[in-house]
């Protein structure tokens, strides 16, 4: 049953990313981009994150992607060559070897680390959603809260970047 | 239960299609989606190695990459928009002031 979904929802995914990579219109490319998001948000389920899972469609698929929409909506359409003819005939094969390399060493790596307390029958017991924000609420409880900051900062930041430059203040001159 | 393996292959590879996104593109947009996808890999591999750790942390992590990655795209986007106000233009191989 795990194996299907995961059959199913890693082709998908595999095959939404090289659209996103390869279409050449960039609406058909951020279509995709939700594809790949939702089937890994399915991963996500199938591997029993499911606190994980919900904030991928939230977060991801929801706020992310119309940040994508609203920006495309007001550049228009991109005239010059989708692709760089030269780095595709190079990317591809070092692509291919970085993953080869990625592959070895994750597969074949030293994976030495301590396992943790959180072993199927914990989980079982406490549900996935209560173990991941227990876990958030007390040990890593100040990394939560420079999260929280640094979402502040970025949302100042885009706002002053974004602005426009002259803004007339009509008040201020009458 | 599917073996971890699996799941970090697949986290290689959409890896790797990020990255060939961001070599091969020349659409400034196209290269923050190419981001994103490099961002799910990685989270991808953190919950395979928690599924396979019995452990939790790695979950929390992709809690903090979410939110970076919505800081990311905010601020990219905002760049995005500032540098087209300026030049009308959001080809990577017009916009290249830096170089030279």
């Amino acid at each position: 049953m795990e194996l299907t979904a995961f059959w199913i929802f890693s082709s998908l995914a595999v095959l939404s990313a090289v659209g996103v990579v390869f279409f050449r219109n960039i609406i058909y490319a951020v279509l995709s981009l939700i594809s790949t998001l939702i089937m890994i948000s399915g991963l996500f389920f199938a591997m029993g994150a499911e606190l994980i899972g919900a904030l991928q469609i939230i977060i991801y698929a929801v706020a992310i992607v119309v940040f994508y929409v609203l920006v495309i909506s007001t550049v228009p359409e991109f005239k010059g060559k989708a692709f760089e003819p030269k780095f595709i005939l190079i990317s591809l094969p070092v692509g291919f070897l970085i993953f080869l390399e990625l592959a070895f060493v994750s597969l074949y790596g030293a994976w030495k680390s301590n396992t943790g307390i959180f072993t199927p029958e914990v989980i079982s017991e406490v549900s996935n959603v209560k173990a991941v924000s227990t876990v958030l609420f007390t040990k890593y409880l100040f990394p939560f809260e420079v999260a929280s900051l640094i979402l502040l900062v970025a949302m100042i930041g885009a706002i002053i970047i974004g602005k426009k430059e002259h803004v007339i203040d009509e008040e201020a001159k009458s | 239960m599917v073996p971890y393996e699996y799941y970090v292959a697949l986290s290689g590879l959409l890896m790797v299609l990020g990255l060939i996104g961001i070599a091969v593109r020349r659409n400034i947009i196209a290269l923050l989606l190419s981001t994103e996808l490099m961002l799910n890999a990685v989270n991808i591999a953190f919950v395979a190695f928690d599924m396979k750790l019995a452990d939790v942390s790695g979950q929390v992590f992709v809690f903090f990459i979410l939110t970076i990655a919505a800081a990311e795209a905010a601020v990219g986007l905002g760049l995005i928009m500032a540098i087209y106000r300026l030049r009308k233009d959001v080809d990577t191989e017009t916009l290249t002031e830096l170089k030279n």
